[in-house]
C-alpha cells in the first residue's frame, strides 16, 4: 500500500488542504481561482478513474461515459424540475454509479485487459451519441445551457455565491469535494477494502485462493468508482453551467483525464491531484495556441510512458525502489 | 561442449539459481534432477537464452553465448524441446517439424526431414494431423522431431517423460538413446531419479536453485543423500 | 420492404461491412500475434486518406500508381510505429497498459498534427470509376461495388500470404505459440513489425476504397478504429477470419438499423450490439478460430 499512499499520506493530504485553505484566503485573482477549480473537479475525475485504472489495475477506458450521466442528468433534473442542485448532484452520481454496475457485470467476468478497455470506450460512445441525439431535452452539439449553479449559502452576513463568474465559491465548493473524497478514498484504502484492493491488483488468482469474491469487489469498486466520477461531472456542469456531447464524453475528455492519471501517476493516490494541477494548470498558459493543445498532450502521455510510468507521484518511489533492488543483487552475489 | 559458469537467475526480485555450474560432453547424455521448483527448467530456458541469466556464462564449444539471442542459438548447434511439448497447435505436424529448421539454411531441410523421419518413422503417418489433436505422447514425438530439425550438437529438453504412459516413457526414452547414437548430446530434467539415471551418462542433482551433486548415473543412484531423499520417500518425491 | 429495397440494405451493408472487416482484420491480425492493441491503428487510415488525396490530386498521378504508393508508404510507416513506440515497451512490467496509453497519446498527437498540418478543410476524391449496375430494378454507382470487390480482394491475397507464404507460416507459429516460436528460432521482432505494416496496408486499403465517397478529415479514423475494435471483440479477440467475418456482420445490422431508426442511431445500435454479445458470449460470435 506504501507504493500506492506514498509514505505518510494523512501528512500529505493536512499540507494539500492547508495550501488549499492558504489560497482561499490570499487575494488570487479569478482567473487562477478559476483554473484551481477546474483542477479540483478534473482531479476528482481522475481520483475516481485512478481506483479502478490504477490501484485495482482494471484498464477501463470509457470512465467520461460516467462523468457525462453525472453532469447531465444533475443539468436535466436541475433545470427541467426546478430541484437545487445541492440535491440533483447525488441523483447524477447515483446513475453513474449504477451504470458502472450495468456495463461492470459483463466485462468484470473476463480476465482479458482488451476486451476491458474496448467495451467500456464503446460504452462512452454510446452515451455520448445518446446525450447527442436527445436534442429535445439536451439540445445535442449545440449546447445545453442555462443550468443553474448550486444555491448561494448565507452565514449571517456574508453569503456564498456558486457558478461560472462567482470564482472564489465555486473553487471553495470544488476544494471541498475534492478533499471530502480524497478523505473517504484514503480511509476506505487503509482499511480491509483497501487490503483486499492491493490483493486483488497483485494477484487475482491468489486473491481468489484466500476467499475473496473477485466479482463483488471489482463490481463494488467499479461501482464506486464510476459514482464518484458521476459526482465530478455533476459538480462540473453546475460550475460551467453549459454542457455539450462532445466536451463531456468525447475523445477529448478521454485524452485530457489519461494525460492527468499518467503525468501524475497511475495508481498512486496523490497522481491525479498533481496530474490535474500541472496539466490544467501550465497547460492553461498555452491557451493561445490552442491547437497544440492536443498534440502537446499526445506528446507527454508517450513520454510519461516511456520516461516516468509511474508519474510525478511516482519519480521519488522509483528511485528507492531501484535502489533498494540493486542493493539486494549487491548483497546476493556477495554471498 | 557446452558450458554453464555460475549461472544466476533472477524472476523479479527472487533469485533461483545461484551460481550453478554444469556441461555436457561430445556425445553425453545429461540428466538434471531434483524437486519441483528446484530450478530446473530455468537452467535449460537459461542455457537457450529463452530466459536471460543476471549472472554467469553460458559456452558453446568455447564460445560466449551471452550475446546471442535465443533466436541465434539454434544456428550455433543448439536445440529445445520445451516442457509440455509446446506445438504450434493448430498447425500440420508436417509444418511443425519444418518450421523446427527455421534456422537452418532452407537447401537442408529436405535432408534434415528425412533423417528426423528416419528416426521417427511413425511420424510419417501423421504428417498431415492438426498438432493440436494428437496424443500426449505423439506430440512429444512431434515435438522432439521440431528439434532435431535444427541439426543440433545438443538437444535441451525439458521434462520429456511429463505427463506420459509408461509404455511411451518406454518409447521416448529409446528415442533418446536413438538420437544420442546419432551423435547427438542431451541435457533432459526430470524428477524421477531412477529413470534419469538410468538413461543418462551423469547427472546434476538439484535443490533449491544450486547444485548440490554430481557424478554418474550409478554413482548418483547410489548416493546415500539421493537415496534417502528421492529412493526413500519416493511416492512423496515424485510428482 | 420491397425486394429491391432489401436488396439494397444488403448491399450497402456488405460494402460498409467490408470497410470494417479490413480496419478489424488487421487489428486482430496484430493482436493475435503480438497481443498489442494499437490505438493508433484508426490515425494510418487516416493518413493514407490524406497520402493518396496528395499523390491523385495534388500532383495528379493517377489512381493506382498513387494507391500503390500510399500502402507502400503507409506500410513502412505501420512498421515505423511498431518499432518505434510499441517494441521498446514490450520488455517493461505492465507493458499492455503502457502500450494502450501511448498508442492514445500517438493517436491524439498523429490528429492535431493532421489538423495542424492540412487544416480542417474536409475533402474527397473523384470517383475512380464511373458508371451505374442495375441490380433487378437496384441501381448502384461502380464505385461503391468497387469497395467490396476490392477489398475482398485484399483479404483474400492477405489470407493467402498468412497460409500459404513462409511469412505467413512464421507469423501464425508466433501467434500461436510465441516462446515456441522463439525456441526455433523465429525472430518476434520481424514477425512483429511484419504484422504491423500488413495491418496498415489493410487500415490504408479502406481508407482509399472510401476517400471518393467520405471526406478526408484529422479525425476520420476515430470511429473506424472504434467499429474495428468492436469487429475484433466479435470475432474472437486475434482471429483474422473472425474479424472479417464479424465486419460483414456489423455492417450487415447498421445497414438494418438505418431502415427502422433514425442515421444517427446506427452506432449506437452497432455498440449496444457489441456489449449484448459479450454479456451472452464473452469469447465473441466465432470463437476458437484463431489465424
Amino acid at each position: 500500500m506504501i507504493e500506492v499512499l506514498g509514505r505518510r499520506p494523512a501528512l500529505t493530504l493536512s499540507v494539500c488542504v492547508a495550501l488549499f485553505l492558504l489560497i482561499s484566503v490570499l487575494p488570487v485573482n479569478d482567473y487562477v481561482l478559476h483554473i484551481l477549480t477546474l483542477s479540483l473537479i478534473f482531479a476528482m475525475f481522475a481520483s475516481g478513474w485512478n481506483l479502478t485504472l490504477g490501484i485495482l489495475g482494471l484498464k477501463t477506458l470509457g470512465h467520461h461515459a460516467f462523468f457525462a450521466i453525472g453532469a447531465y442528468l444533475s443539468a436535466i433534473v436541475a433545470f427541467y424540475g426546478g430541484v437545487s442542485p445541492w440535491l440533483t448532484i447525488w441523483a447524477g452520481a447515483a446513475l453513474a454509479a449504477l451504470a458502472g454496475l450495468l456495463i461492470g457485470l459483463p466485462i468484470l467476468r473476463i480476465r482479458s485487459m482488451p476486451h476491458v478497455a474496448i467495451v467500456t470506450l464503446a460504452f462512452a460512445e454510446i452515451v455520448r451519441l445518446i446525450f447527442s441525439n436527445l436534442k429535445d431535452i439536451t439540445r445535442g452539439e449545440l449546447g445545453f445551457w442555462g443550468i443553474p449553479p448550486f444555491d448561494p449559502v448565507s452565514f449571517g452576513e456574508t453569503t456564498i455565491r456558486f457558478g461560472l463568474g462567482n470564482a472564489w465559491g465555486s473553487y471553495v465548493l470544488a476544494g471541498a469535494f475534492f478533499f471530502a473524497v480524497q478523505a473517504g478514498l484514503l480511509l476506505l484504502l487503509r482499511s480491509r477494502p483497501g487490503m483486499t484492493f492491493a490483493a486483488i491488483r497483485d494477484s487475482e488468482a491468489a486473491a481468489e485462493s484466500l476467499g475473496i469474491n473477485l466479482s463483488t469487489w471489482k463490481l463494488a469498486a467499479f461501482a464506486l468508482s464510476a459514482g464518484i466520477v458521476g459526482l465530478s461531472g455533476a459538480i462540473y456542469a453546475h460550475y460551467v453551467m453549459i454542457l455539450t456531447p462532445t466536451s463531456v464524453a468525447g475523445p477529448e475528455m478521454l485524452i485530457t483525464l489519461l494525460a492527468i492519471i499518467i503525468v501524475g501517476g497511475a495508481g498512486r493516490f496523490f497522481g491525479p491531484l498533481y496530474g490535474a494541477l500541472l496539466l490544467t494548470g501550465s497547460l492553461e498558459l498555452l491557451r493561445e495556441f490552442g491547437e497544440y493543445r492536443m498534440l502537446l498532450y499526445g506528446a507527454l502521455v508517450i513520454g510519461f510512458v516511456f520516461a516516468a510510468p509511474h508519474g510525478i507521484a511516482g519519480l521519488r518511489i522509483g528511485r528507492l525502489r531501484r535502489r533498494d533492488r540493486r542493493g539486494t543483487r549487491e548483497r546476493s552475489s556477495a554471498a | 561442449m557446452l558450458r554453464l559458469e555460475g549461472i544466476d537467475v533472477h524472476y523479479g526480485a527472487t533469485q533461483v539459481l545461484w551460481s550453478v555450474d554444469m556441461h555436457v560432453a561430445q556425445g553425453e547424455i545429461v540428466a538434471i534432477m531434483g524437486p519441483n521448483g528446484s530450478g530446473k527448467s530455468t537452467v535449460l530456458k537459461a542455457a537457450m537464452g529463452l530466459k536471460a541469466p543476471s549472472g554467469g556464462r553460458v559456452r558453446l564449444d568455447g564460445r560466449e553465448m551471452q550475446s546471442a539471442p535465443a533466436t541465434e542459438r539454434p544456428r550455433h548447434g543448439m536445440a529445445i524441446v520445451l516442457e509440455r511439448r509446446r506445438l504450434f497447435p493448430r498447425m500440420s505436424v508436417h509444418e511443425n517439424i519444418v518450421l523446427g529448421a527455421y534456422a537452418r539454411p532452407a537447401r537442408e531441410t529436405r535432408g534434415s526431414l528425412d533423417w528426423v523421419l528416419g528416426l521417427l518413422p511413425d511420424l510419417r503417418d501423421h504428417l498431415d494431423a492438426t498438432a493440436g489433436k494428437l496424443s500426449g505422447g505423439q506430440q512429444q514425438m512431434v515435438a522432439i522431431a521440431r528439434g532435431l530439425m535444427a541439426r543440433p550438437r545438443v538437444l535441451l529438453m525439458d521434462e520429456p517423460f511429463l505427463g506420459l504412459s509408461p509404455a511411451m516413457v518406454r518409447t521416448v526414452s529409446a528415442i533418446m538413446r536413438t538420437i544420442n547414437d546419432e551423435g547427438v548430446a542431451i541435457l533432459f530434467n526430470e524428477q524421477n531419479a531412477k529413470l534419469s539415471f538410468a538413461l543418462s551418462h551423469r547427472g546434476y542433482l538439484l535443490e533449491s536453485g544450486r547444485v548440490i551433486l554430481s557424478g554418474s548415473g550409478q554413482e548418483m543412484l547410489d548416493h546415500p543423500e539421493v537415496k534417502r531423499v528421492y529412493l526413500g520417500v519416493r511416492e512423496e518425491a515424485v510428482r | 420492404m420491397t425486394a429491391s429495397l432489401f436488396l439494397e440494405m444488403v448491399i450497402n451493408g456488405l460494402i460498409s461491412g467490408s470497410i470494417y472487416a479490413l480496419v478489424g482484420s488487421g487489428i486482430a491480425l496484430v493482436y493475435g500475434t503480438t497481443r498489442v492493441l494499437n490505438f493508433a491503428h484508426g490515425e494510418l487510415l487516416m493518413i493514407a486518406g490524406y497520402l493518396v488525396l496528395f499523390f491523385a490530386v495534388t500532383l495528379g498521378w493517377n489512381v493506382i500508381l498513387a494507391s500503390v504508393v500510399t500502402l507502400a508508404l503507409v506500410g513502412g510507416i505501420g512498421a515505423a510505429i511498431q518499432r518505434v513506440t510499441i517494441a521498446p515497451l514490450l520488455a517493461r512490467e505492465d507493458w499492455a497498459f503502457r502500450v494502450i496509453a501511448a498508442t492514445i497519446g500517438l493517436s491524439i498527437l498523429l490528429q492535431s498534427g493532421a489538423q495542424i498540418v492540412w487544416g480542417e478543410q474536409f475533402r474527397t476524391l473523384p470517383y475512380f470509376f464511373d458508371g451505374v449496375v442495375s441490380l433487378g430494378g437496384l441501381r448502384m454507382p461502380v464505385q461503391r461495388l468497387s469497395i467490396l470487390v476490392i477489398a475482398l480482394a485484399l483479404m483474400g491475397l492477405c489470407a493467402l500470404v498468412l497460409y500459404r507464404t513462409g511469412l505467413g507460416r512464421i507469423v501464425r507459429a508466433t501467434a500461436q505459440d510465441a516462446e515456441a516460436a522463439l525456441a526455433v528460432g523465429i525472430p518476434a521482432g520481424l514477425v512483429h513489425t511484419s504484422v504491423f505494416a500488413i495491418s496498415a496496408v489493410l487500415a490504408g486499403a479502406g481508407a482509399i476504397l472510401l476517400s471518393p465517397i467520405l471526406t478526408v478529415n484529422p479525425w476520420m479514423g476515430v470511429s473506424f478504429l472504434l467499429k474495428g475494435f468492436a469487429v475484433v471483440i466479435l470475432g474472437g479477440l486475434g482471429s483474422f477470419g473472425g474479424a472479417v467475418a464479424a465486419g460483414f456482420l456489423l455492417g450487415l445490422i447498421e445497414a438494418a438499423s438505418v431502415t427502422v431508426l433514425p442515421t444517427e442511431w446506427r452506432d449506437v445500435v452497432a455498440f449496444t450490439f457489441l456489449i449484448a454479445v459479450i454479456w451472452v458470449r464473452p469469447n465473441g460470435l466465432f470463437a476458437g478460430r484463431e489465424a
